[in-house]
């Protein structure tokens, strides 16, 4: 085609979400959050080296509510990217391209990343 | 990266209503992508109510009745009618799929119809697809061997070896897959994508080529190849029922084995 006025076809506006794209984007997506957590985990850390002020500052964040949210939230980006991740490597040795195995799994993770997370956030308040 | 917004002259406007005439009970509005190569406007969205009652089963059979006795000048791809040969490929109801084996009483309410997605629009449901034509030309679809056509014998395969290539060999090159797949969207003109990556690991599995390293080799590519993520949007639309996610995966396998 020489003409450059043609237009483009839609693609993501008309596109009806499959459950494997949308483990797919939140898969990249929870990547990308997790990199953050590691440099928030790394402060921590490093604030237990700068003594107990600034490891007061960063515990106090954790402690309020939108603070606990994040803790969660990390627990379950976690938890998701971990098990999808186990996907990826199946599907790298050869299996679980299967239509509808790879439908089962994808829930699997999903609804294992939620059970996870719980198992992660009562660990954490030494509910066990 | 991709733009993952329509450009400016590709954003799409409402289009005109056709109402019923024949007084039928049983409607169905169909939404259709026009876009008019000599109007010099944007694409927009016709809809139509059609008389269901009149209508043959499959999306290909409203096309035609729109075409026949609404607007002669709706514009669409069709051969075959039987999902041989791929011509009438697009996106209906959010899905790549073809016209003429997709049956409109599986969708429920409103059916929209839109050429397959991210491509140049020829004229309402064509898309441009010589990107893909050129990069299936570039895996080289055909027998490499040794031969020189004067040997007296024939290239045999076993039965073992030819049941390898089933689940392959059965590709209509529609552009489902590869038009449904976002790596593909965004990285179109060096990804060679599902379709082209399902022929290629054909062309590589089958027992009687003798080039198989090569074409291994020349796959091999961060961007021919490796930008498939497994999104698998291409295994959930072939009409067919193949799986282009198995294949490019296998191609992924051999190259990390050998």
């Amino acid at each position: 085609m020489e003409e450059k006025n043609n237009p483009l076809s839609p693609h993501l506006q008309i596109y009806k979400w499959q459950i494997s794209s949308l483990l797919s984007i939140t898969h990249r997506i929870v990547g990308v959050i997790n990199i953050f957590a590691f440099t928030i985990i790394c402060f921590w850390t490093l604030s237990l080296l700068l003594g107990a002020e600034s490891y007061q500052i960063i515990n106090n964040f954790f402690k309020s509510f939108f603070g606990k949210f994040v803790v969660v939230g990390l627990c379950w980006t976690f938890s998701f990217h971990i098990l999808n991740e186990l996907r990826h490597l199946t599907w790298d040795l050869g299996y679980g391209f299967d239509l509808k195995v790879s439908k089962v799994t994808g829930v699997l993770a999903l609804i294992g990343s939620f059970v996870l997370t719980i198992l992660f956030y009562l660990i954490g308040k030494n509910f066990f | 990266m991709g733009q993952f917004n329509l450009p400016p002259n590709s954003k799409i406007e409402v289009g005109k209503y056709y109402k019923d005439e024949t007084n039928s009970k049983n409607l169905k509005k169909v939404n259709v992508y026009r876009w008019d190569p000599s109007s010099g406007q944007n694409p927009r969205v016709d809809t139509f109510e059609v008389d269901m009652d009149t209508c043959g089963p499959k999306v290909l059979d409203i096309l035609f009745k729109i075409k026949n006795e609404i607007d002669p000048s709706l514009t669409f791809r069709r051969s075959c009618a039987h999902g041989v040969c791929g011509s009438c490929a697009m996106n209906i109801d959010g899905v790549n799929s073809l016209a003429c084996i997709k049956s409109h009483t599986d969708i429920n309410g409103d059916l929209n119809v839109y050429p397959l997605p991210h491509l140049k629009v020829v004229k309402d449901l064509i898309g441009d697809l010589s990107t893909l034509y050129k990069q299936y030309e570039s895996i080289k679809p055909w027998l490499q061997t040794e031969q020189t056509g004067k040997e007296k014998e024939e290239l045999r395969q076993s039965q073992k070896d030819r049941e390898k290539l089933d689940g392959y060999y059965e590709c209509i090159l529609c552009a489902c897959c590869s038009t449904s797949c976002p790596s593909y969207w965004w990285n179109g003109d060096k990804y060679l994508g599902p379709a082209v990556l399902l022929q290629a690991y054909r062309w590589i599995n089958d027992s009687r080529d003798g080039d198989k390293k090569e074409r291994l080799k020349k796959v091999a590519d961060e961007l021919k190849l490796y930008r498939c993520h497994t999104i698998m949007n291409c295994t959930n639309s072939c009409p067919k029922g193949l799986n282009p996610a198995k294949a490019i995966g296998s191609i992924k396998k051999m190259l990390a084995t050998s």
